[in-house]
Formats: C-alpha cells, sequence, structure tokens
C-alpha cells in the first residue's frame, strides 16, 4: 500500500480513493521514458492502435502511423527505421530498457518485431546519447511489457486471417494479486506471401505470384513482476523469439536464400524505493541466433546497470547510473568480444511551474576507443497552461554517438580496428498546442536540424569491402503532428495526421569531386505523410487510414528514383459483441484498398490490396 | 570486355576457313547502338540497378540507361558481360539472367532467366547457348557446382540441360562445335563438345583462367597466378598447349584490355589495406613492359578504343552512386572524363 502511495507521490499521480479499490489502477513500476528528456519530441502509441496493428510488425506500425520513414525490402522481410534521414544504424532500440540493437550489425530489423509482443509503444526522436546512450543518433524506440497488480485473470485470444496466407494467432493470459503479476503472451505468424506482382525483370513484365518470400513466426513473452516489501519490487520478463524467412529475391534475380533468426532476450529489474528516490538494478541478456543459408551469426550480450533517481524538493531532480556491457561475436566470419562501461548523469531543474529544465550527460568506454562526454540539455515551457488550451514551446540539443559495430571493427580481413565512432549534434524547436473539452485536439510543430560526422560507409576495395569514416551528413526538417476528437451523443469522431519534410544532405563524401556532395541521401523521401479518420457509435468503428511516401533516390547522385505512393487503408471494427460473459470484438480490415503497384526499395516488389479479417475472445 | 568483339570476328574467319562457308548476307544499315562504345555499368549488390550506356566518340554524345528507355522496363541485374553473336547482344547478369536485345536498337529480344545461379559469360554455337555459370554457393561460400548451361535458342527460353565443370567457371570461346572454359577455380580449360553436351577434354593450365582472346591468328588464355600472369596459346588441331609465357606482374585483377600494335594492358591493385592500383603495358611479342603505366585508385575497368587509340578506364567510386570513365590518349593524357552509371566494369567496342 505504501509502495503505491509513493509512487502517486513521487510521480505526482493522484489516487482516484484510497481504498483498496482504488489499488487496482496500479501499474508495475517502469521509470518514465521522458522524465528527464524535456524538449524532445516522444510520442506514445494507445493501446487502440496497438491491438489494431497487432497481427502486423513494428514496421508497419511506424511506416504507417508517424513521421518515421521505414526501408522495407518486402512485405515481412528486412526493415530498418530512418528517424530523420539517418539510417537504421542510428536508431537506439529497446526492449523494457534493455538496448537490443544486434552488436555485430548495430540494428535491428522491425519485421520481426511483432506489435503483439508488446503492451507499450514509444518513439523518441532527435540525438540524445546522454539519455539513452549507443546509436540514439537518429532517435530512439522504446517496446516493453506493461503488466497490472490486482487485475486478477485476464484472457485474451486472438485469431486472424488474411490473404496471401496469412494466419494469426495471438494468447494473452495474465493473473495478478496485490504482490504478484504473471502476464504470459504467445504468437504465431505465418503468411505464404504469394502475392502478384509485375516482374519488371522479365521481357514483357508480366504478373507472376512471388514464389519466395514464405514467412513463419513464433514467439513467446513472459512478464513477472513481485512486490518484495512495500518499498521493494522485482520485475521480470522474458522474450523468445524465431522467425524463418524465405529472403524475397530483388526482381532480375533468382536468389533462394533463407533467413532463420532465433532471439533469447530476459531482462530482470530489482526497485527499493526510498524517500523521494528510486534505485534500480538491472542485468539482462539478449541473445541473437541467425542462420542466413548455412552461414551462422551469433552474438551475445549481457548487461549489468544501476541508477538512483532522487527528487531533492519541488524544483531539483537528479539520476545518475552506470552500465557494464559485454558483447560477444561468434559469426562464421570473425569471433570477437566487446565490452563497454557507461557512466550517465540526469538533472531536472524547475525554476517555475511553466519551465522545466533538463541536462544530461554521458560517457562511455569501449575496448578500443571511447566517447568522452555527451551531453544534452532540453526545455519545456509552458507558454499558456490555462483550460481548456496549451501550449508548450519545446526545445533541446543533444549529441548522439555510435560505437562502430564488432562487423565494422572485427569482420577478417577487411575490418577497420581504426574507425572512429560516429558522431551527431542535433537541436530542434517545437510548439505543443492541446485543447481539452469535448472537441479535444493536440498540434505540434518541430524543426529539427543535425549533422552526423563520420557517418560509416562500406566501400569496395578490389575484390573485398572495408568499412571506413567518410561522409558527414547535414539533416535538417519540418514535422508537424496533429490529432483531434469529438464526442457529439453516442457518435465519436476521431482524426490524426502528420507531416514531414527532411533534407538530408551529403556534405562530406568520398573526396571533394564526389557528386553525391549537396544531395539527398538515397532512400530518404524529402516529403512524407500520414493520416487516418475514425467514426464510431454504439461499438461499430470505421476508419479510413492513408500515408504518402515521397520520391526518394536510390542513389544520391544518380538519376534514378523511386516513384512517390500513397496507400489506403480501411477497417471495419465491432466491439459490442458478446457470448455471455466472453466479449468477442470483429474486425476486418482492408490493406492498400485502391490496388496500388509500388515498391519502397527499388525493384523490391509490394503486395497490392490485402484482406484482413480478425476476432479476439476476451475474458 | 572488347574482346568479345574479336573473338567473335575471329571465330567467324576461322569458321570461314575450316567450313568453307560461302553464303554472303545483304548488308544491312547499323543501327543506333552499333557504333561506338557500350559502357557496362554493372550496378550495386542488392539493388541490380546494372545498366548500359552509349557512348559515340566522335560526337562526344553519351545515352545513359540505353536498356531502359528501350524496353520501358530496368535492366534489373548486376551486369557481367556483354556479348555479340550476329545481330543479338547478349546481356549477361550475374544476378541470374540473360537479357538478349538487337544489337541495333537494344530492343528486347527474349532471355533465359530460369534455372540460372550466377551466369557470367555466354557463348553461342549454332542455335544453342552456352553460359557459364557459378553455380550456387555452398556454406562456406565455395561453389562446387559450376556448370555450363545449354539454352536451344538463340531468343533464349529455357535452360535444357546443365554440364557440369570446375568451380568458377569464367569466359568462354566458341570454335566449332567446342566451346573454350576458363575454369578459374581449379586451373582448368575445359573444352565441352556442344553436340554431345558433354565435357571433350581438360587441359590443366597455370594460375587461374581468366580471359580467352585472339592475336595474330592464335587463341591464347589469360591466367592469373600468385605472383605473375600467364598466357599460353593452344593447337587447335589437337587442343594440347601451344606456348606459354609470364610475366611478374602481381596483383593483376583479371582485367585486360587490347590495344594496337599488340599491346595489352592489364590493371592491377595492391589490394587490402592499401588499395594502390595501377596499369600495366606489355606485348607478348617483344620486350615491351611498362608496369605502371598508370596509377590510381579504385578502377574497376579497362577498355582500348582501337579505332582513336584512346585507353580507357572505369571507377566504380564505392558503388554509392555514379561511376566515372576517363579517357586516356595514347600519351596516356586524360581527354575526357564521363559520369556514367552505377559500377562501371567494362567496354564493348564496334
Amino acid at each position: 500500500m505504501s509502495l503505491l502511495l509513493w509512487i502517486g507521490m513521487f510521480f505526482g499521480f493522484q489516487p482516484q480513493s484510497q481504498d483498496t479499490v482504488a489499488l487496482a489502477q496500479v501499474d508495475v513500476y517502469a521509470p518514465a521514458l521522458d522524465r528527464f528528456a524535456q524538449g524532445q519530441k516522444v510520442e506514445n502509441y494507445s493501446k487502440s492502435i496497438l491491438s489494431e496493428y497487432s497481427g502486423r510488425s513494428l514496421g508497419d506500425l511506424l511506416q504507417e502511423t508517424s513521421p518515421i520513414f521505414i526501408r522495407q525490402y518486402g512485405p515481412s522481410m528486412l526493415a530498418t527505421p530512418s528517424f530523420r534521414g539517418t539510417s537504421g544504424g542510428h536508431t537506439a532500440i529497446f526492449w523494457n530498457g534493455l538496448p537490443i540493437n544486434s552488436p555485430s550489425l548495430g540494428q535491428s530489423d522491425l519485421s520481426i518485431y511483432p506489435v503483439q509482443a508488446f503492451d507499450k509503444v514509444q518513439a523518441q526522436f532527435g540525438s540524445s546519447g546522454a539519455l539513452f546512450g549507443n546509436e540514439a543518433i537518429g532517435g530512439s524506440i522504446h517496446l516493453g511489457s506493461q503488466s497490472d497488480f490486482d487485475q486478477g485473470l485476464q484472457l485474451n485470444i486472438n485469431q486472424q486471417f488474411g490473404s496471401f496466407g496469412m494466419r494469426n494467432t495471438g494468447l494473452s493470459v495474465g493473473f495478478s494479486s496485490q504482490k504478484v503479476s504473471l502476464q504470459s503472451k504467445f504468437y504465431s505468424f505465418k503468411i505464404q506471401n504469394d502475392f502478384p506482382f509485375r516482374d519488371l525483370g522479365q521481357p514483357e513484365t508480366p504478373m507472376v505470384n512471388q514464389d519466395h518470400a514464405a514467412v513463419k513466426q513464433t514467439g513467446f513473452v513472459q512478464d513477472f513482476a513481485w512486490n518484495l516489501k512495500p518499498n521493494q519490487q522485482i520485475k521480470a520478463s522474458y522474450w523468445w523469439s524465431r522467425a524463418d524467412r524465405e529472403i524475397q529475391p530483388v526482381m532480375g534475380s533468382t536468389g533462394r536464400d533463407e533467413q532463420e533468426d532465433e532471439n533469447h532476450r530476459m531482462v530482470l529489474d530489482y526497485f527499493f524505493f526510498g524517500e523521494n528516490s528510486t534505485l534500480n538494478l538491472k542485468t539482462g541478456f539478449v541473445l541473437d541466433r541467425q542462420l542466413f543459408n548455412r552461414s551462422s551469426n551469433d552474438t551475445d550480450q549481457y548487461f549489468l546497470s544501476g541508477d538512483w533517481d532522487k527528487t531533492f524538493n519541488e524544483k531539483w531532480s537528479v539520476k545518475t547510473g552506470v552500465r557494464y556491457t559485454r558483447a560477444v561475436g561468434n559469426l562464421s566470419t570473425y569471433q570477437a568480444t566487446d565490452t563497454r562501461l557507461e557512466l550517465y548523469q540526469s538533472l531536472r531543474f524547475l525554476p517555475s511551474e511553466k519551465v522545466s529544465l533538463s541536462v544530461n550527460f554521458r560517457e562511455l568506454a569501449y575496448q578500443g576507443g571511447g566517447i568522452p562526454i555527451s551531453p544534452s540539455l532540453g526545455m519545456d515551457w509552458k507558454l499558456r497552461n490555462a483550460s481548456p488550451l496549451s501550449i508548450i514551446l519545446k526545445t533541446s540539443l543533444g549529441r548522439g554517438f555510435k560505437v562502430p559495430t564488432l562487423n565494422d571493427r572485427f569482420w577478417e580481413p577487411v575490418g577497420n580496428p581504426d574507425l572512429l565512432p560516429e558522431e551527431s549534434w542535433s537541436g530542434e524547436i517545437g510548439l505543443h498546442f492541446s485543447r481539452e473539452g469535448q472537441f479535444s485536439w493536440t498540434t505540434s510543430v518541430t524543426y529539427y536540424r543535425m549533422e552526423v560526422d563520420n557517418w560509416i560507409i562500406w566501400l569496395p576495395k578490389g575484390n573485398v569491402w572495408s568499412p571506413e569514416n567518410l561522409r558527414e551528413v547535414q539533416n535538417q526538417g519540418l514535422e508537424y503532428l496533429g490529432n483531434l476528437s469529438r464526442s457529439h451523443g453516442p457518435w465519436n469522431f476521431s482524426a490524426s495526421w502528420s507531416y514531414t519534410w527532411s533534407k538530408a544532405i551529403i556534405t562530406e563524401g568520398l573526396g571533394e569531386s564526389d557528386q553525391a556532395i549537396g544531395k539527398q541521401l538515397p532512400y530518404t523521401p524529402e516529403h512524407q505523410a500520414n493520416g487516418r479518420i475514425e467514426v464510431s457509435h454504439a461499438g461499430l468503428s470505421v476508419f479510413v487510414g492513408t500515408f504518402y511516401v515521397g520520391e526518394r533516390r536510390v542513389t544520391s547522385d544518380g538519376g534514378r528514383s523511386m516513384l512517390s505512393y500513397q496507400l489506403f487503408n480501411l477497417g471495419l471494427n465491432y466491439e459490442n459483441f458478446h457470448w455471455g460473459q466472453v466479449k468477442i470484438p470483429l474486425r476486418f480490415q482492408v490493406n492498400n484498398l485502391f490496388n496500388t503497384e509500388y515498391q519502397v526499395l527499388y525493384l523490391r516488389p509490394m503486395p497490392g490490396r490485402s484482406y484482413q479479417l480478425s476476432f479476439s475472445i476476451q475474458l | 570486355m572488347n574482346i568479345k568483339l574479336n573473338q567473335f570476328l575471329w571465330a567467324v574467319a576461322l569458321n570461314l576457313i575450316t567450313m568453307s562457308c560461302s553464303e554472303t548476307e545483304p548488308e544491312r544499315p547499323l543501327g543506333e547502338y552499333e557504333t561506338g562504345i557500350l559502357i557496362m555499368n554493372e550496378g550495386a549488390f542488392g539493388s541490380n540497378d546494372g545498366e548500359v550506356y552509349h557512348f559515340d566518340p566522335i560526337t562526344g554524345e553519351l545515352k545513359a540507361d540505353i536498356f531502359e528507355v528501350e524496353n520501358q522496363r530496368p535492366f534489373a541485374g548486376l551486369l557481367e558481360d556483354v556479348v555479340l553473336h550476329e545481330e543479338r547482344l547478349y546481356l549477361v547478369a550475374n544476378s541470374g539472367k540473360v537479357e538478349i536485345v538487337n544489337a541495333g536498337d537494344f530492343r528486347s529480344l527474349g532471355a533465359v532467366s530460369g534455372d540460372l545461379d550466377q551466369p557470367r559469360s555466354i557463348a553461342v554455337v549454332g542455335k544453342k547457348l552456352f553460359i557459364s555459370d557459378y553455380g550456387p554457393y555452398d556454406s562456406d561460400f565455395n561453389t562446387p557446382a559450376s556448370y555450363i548451361a545449354v539454352v536451344d535458342g538463340l531468343n533464349g527460353g529455357v535452360v535444357k540441360t546443365k554440364i557440369p565443370v570446375s568451380s568458377k567457371p569464367e569466359d568462354l570461346f566458341a570454335y566449332g562445335k567446342y566451346v573454350f572454359v576458363a575454369g578459374s577455380d581449379k586451373g582448368k580449360v575445359e573444352i565441352i563438345d556442344t553436340e554431345k553436351e558433354i565435357i571433350y577434354k581438360t587441359l590443366e593450365v597455370p594460375g587461374r583462367p581468366i580471359q580467352f582472346f585472339e592475336m595474330r591468328g592464335d587463341l591464347w588464355l589469360y591466367s592469373i597466378g600468385a605472383n605473375g600472369i600467364f598466357f599460353q596459346s593452344f593447337h587447335l588441331d589437337n587442343f594440347t598447349k601451344k606456348t606459354q609465357t609470364g610475366y611478374p606482374i602481381p596483383d593483376a585483377t583479371g582485367r585486360i584490355a587490347f590495344g594496337n600494335e599488340d599491346l595489352i594492358y592489364i590493371s592491377t591493385s595492391s589490394g587490402w589495406p592499401d588499395y594502390n592500383d595501377a596499369i600495366s603495358k606489355f606485348s607478348l611479342y617483344d620486350s615491351r613492359l611498362d608496369i605502371n603505366y598508370l596509377s590510381g585508385t579504385g578502377i574497376y575497368g579497362i577498355g582500348y578504343d582501337k579505332n582513336n587509340d584512346n585507353l580507357l578506364l572505369a571507377f566504380s567510386k564505392g558503388f554509392q552512386g555514379n561511376g566515372e570513365v576517363v579517357i586516356y590518349d595514347e600519351n596516356a593524357t586524360v581527354q575526357k572524363t564521363l559520369t556514367v552509371g552505377r559500377g562501371p566494369s567494362g567496354f564493348f567496342f564496334y
């Protein structure tokens, strides 16, 4: 009980009442992502959106609903995020606070992160090496579980059927008392992916069916939380996943590559809640097993960290911590280990009710180099905070960095141990408006500017390719997001939209005569937008979503460009179908409504119109 | 790739002599792309954005992406080799297909697009196509299942049969009913009987056989050894070794061009980690040898325009975008620089 009250006081939450019934709303503790992230843009995904995308990948979710561009090699194929014109290796990805990017590749494949494996998804934009460490140059993605105490038994079974042989089954079962919370999730996703497409690699460009893109994914997530004592809590999560994929060949190729990915991720947290302070000890591991054809690439990462978060008074809060990481690579081309030690400090200062400031620092040392100090500075200034309208000015400046990956440094024989870390400086300023009431809306506009130096690219050298710190890139852009909702009797109306302008220019390349200098980075759309409208009445809702991706160059200096495309999705949900006490929501969705032919990357076909029918059983 | 036309003309000449061919063909006007220079742009791995550029050295006009322009679809492959046979041009993509176009207008005539793995080159005998193919990689990135694919029909079609050969077959040379195969991995030349579609004879040769060429009426093979390069000629009556010579030129890359006055140009590279590239110039028939005729970095292709006495070097520029072709005159002075497609790797000279 005191723990619950303490959490409420510490974070300014007001329990609805002090009786035992109110306790049912208390979550398992998780540090707030934006506690020291003043001035930075953080997007949270609602449970309803996560539910809507439960049969799809994290890449699909982000591509269709955020300003992030997803470089996708085909449906359910490799998908990497591009925040603000940066590359997939410039995005830090966390699962329950554990960095899960591959240490050999320095990035993650979002197509094998099914949305149904997570209870919460957050995206943070801009360089924030001080807060989030390695690879947080373009931004960071935070995934995790969110279980509750005192909820009793909960069961949710979800079954989906879709075009091109798609079958998805999700099972979630949870039980929690005031002391213990358990949640298990199981998912199984299969798709034949035999969609028709126009084969540009053959004479007469015939329509053919994709015959080598079948995917099978299975996973299991187990969450556990235990209130050891009124002021101590233990939390643990384990996630096993496996994906077997036929790699869709690029048009004109006859490749029959296959890839198996198996991942074990485990995190264990201990929280000690002192007087206005929290001590968090964390340990965990990420074991990645990849088999590409018959070539195995295995990496292990082990983490041990601890931090202390203290609120001294209404104005001052600090956090300080340390993280130790050991990475082991056992790949077909090399064996290597790396050890990293990070120290981080955060300070939050609230000089007035309207202004909050934060300063963060991080130092990182790794085998072969170090990052001396990465600072960030941010401010939230409530220009207006009178109901119903509030206006917040958010501005921040931060440094990001990326330690060269194991592949970059140790690949035999071309790895380059002398590579420098990639570094970035990023600043942004934005205005956030929100209005509460029957007709509520929020909107924000953010301008950002970033410079990334020592960008590592692999270049052919004779018969081999070798990495070098060659490129410097300057990014700037505008992000405009908004949503609104209005209720009118039993009718509810909501809309959301975003537009992104992104200019990512190469300022240094392969020498002064490099024709790419001054040009937009490859596969970086200058314009991107999405929108969605939903109308609901008495449990029935209809939505139309659309997203637009502008023209992308295949190479910076080449004449070949990928056409822009706009896709529409249409969905119909019915939430009020019951069978006794059992709730059975039904959902029907049409993706790519107008059967648009498009490619995200050159000669990588994407599917046309597809259908998806799903129902859930909820206890 | 300039030697492909030489090979073709020489083979025709040999056939004219040995088979007493008396047919004459009516002259036809040359097509738009049957003069000047074709520039092969290999494209980047994973992107399949190989293409062909056409350069007219007389007017200086450079036409980009002529396959896509003439066929309204991308080439969609990694361009490995270009071989002319009569009015057909065979574009070999090591990503797994062979496109066949009319040499005059570059319009598609057909393709071999199924059941190939990593095709490297092609030879035409009668109405059959013979395609050298590395075959699939095994788990150690070796290619133990290399083959010569046989296709009936000059305009492509399906692979009729595969003749197993030693690992990593490269260049092919058609002579009569036989096709010579440069088996680059095992130091072999395998001679295929195209009627029986079997290996007729296997010859052991020094180094890694890379390319066949004709010079002064002889068939030669260019091979790369550990510390030098080798040239071997063949008796064509009994398919045995005729002569062999070598040069102590280290780090040869396999790129070779043939100039006027029997001069040969090859590119070398010190490789990782220094990557000092150079062009060596020499003759098989006298003592002319200039190991460092030209030097630079990033040389990915070489060709010689005999009509204008120009050496052409292709620079891949790291495959990050457009490549570059630099044209040198006979004094090794830069005459012109062309911005071309991705990964320029060779030339075809008319």
